[in-house]
């Protein structure tokens, strides 16, 4: 095999790995969900408490989602279907439904109570984060999931008040703040993809 | 079939995500859209992509998946380098 030959075959190698590197490169950006639920999560407390309305919450959650879908739906069009984005969605999914299921239910039976709605949400977002943390091997969000599960736990030995006070910081912690740093993050990551995209096609 | 360095290029793409639309392999592969459609038509033909058309918010998409048949000509080919560039390496 003449050396020529042999370097056309390398490169024909470099290509396959090349292009299985960049299918697999993802840009994907869900920093903006976080910050989207935080938010809802702070209207329908808001509307809540000082609207008293029952349908404050099954409102709230059900706009959030319709917008949630809506907007995943316009991004993921521009984007392949991969099986570690599809994980990700089935993680959240799987999670929104219990929560609001839960949720409902027990608004409706009449044994709501903030201590037990704190804790059911705390264990299933830390739940949720820490399983999306481990795929994706992200240890800010390990960290999210820890502040989830310990405002959780903690929920459960505080008074009402403290109990909501507790509930609304960890939603900024983990949600308004987390959400922004992985926006950040994402936005960093695109830039510096486009730079590497443009320097290979220069 | 595949030593081709688009279609090559294509079936690599494709093995790394479940499926993929149009514009996003003239992205990666910074193809025009003749031939890219040209090529994508020849491994259709081959039997090693599926297409699948459909419209998402009103608007026509069209999906690409890699069959079986592709994943298995796609590692033979590996493999086959693999082979030759050994026997290159080793003479």
């Amino acid at each position: 095999m003449t050396d020529q030959v042999a370097e056309e075959l390398k490169d024909r190698l470099r290509l396959i790995e090349s292009m299985i590197a960049e299918g697999r490169r993802t840009t994907e950006s869900w920093g903006w969900t976080f910050v989207l639920w935080g938010v809802a999560y702070y209207i329908a407390i808001a509307w809540s408490t000082f609207g008293h309305s029952t349908m404050a919450w099954p409102v709230t959650m059900i706009a959030a989602s319709i917008l949630t879908f809506g907007l995943a739906s316009r991004k993921a069009s521009r984007h392949p279907e991969t099986t570690l984005g599809r994980a990700m969605i089935a993680i959240w999914f799987g999670m929104g439904i219990s929560i609001f299921v839960v949720l409902l239910a027990l608004g409706f039976s009449g044994r709501a109570d903030l201590h037990i709605a704190v804790a059911i949400v705390g264990a299933m977002l830390g739940s949720a984060n820490a399983t999306s943390s481990i795929i994706l091997k992200w240890k800010m969000q390990f960290a999210s999931a820890l502040v989830w599960w310990t405002a959780a736990a903690v929920s459960c030995f505080l008074s009402e008040t403290q109990a909501g006070i507790l509930f609304l910081a960890a939603i900024f912690f983990c949600q308004i703040v987390f959400g922004i740093y992985c926006m950040i993050a994402e936005s960093r990551k695109q830039k510096s993809h486009s730079a590497a995209n443009g320097a290979s096609h220069a | 079939m595949i030593h081709g360095k688009l279609r090559l290029a294509l079936l690599s793409l494709l093995s790394s995500v479940e499926e993929a639309e149009f514009t996003w392999l003239r992205a990666k592969t910074g193809s025009t859209d003749g031939n890219l459609g040209a090529q994508l038509l020849k491994l259709e033909e081959a039997g090693y992509v599926a297409v699948e058309k459909k419209f998402v918010q009103r608007k026509p998409q069209t999906l690409y998946r890699m069959t079986e048949s592709g994943r298995q000509a796609l590692t033979e080919y590996v493999q086959a380098l693999k082979q030759l560039l050994g026997a290159a390496i080793d003479a």
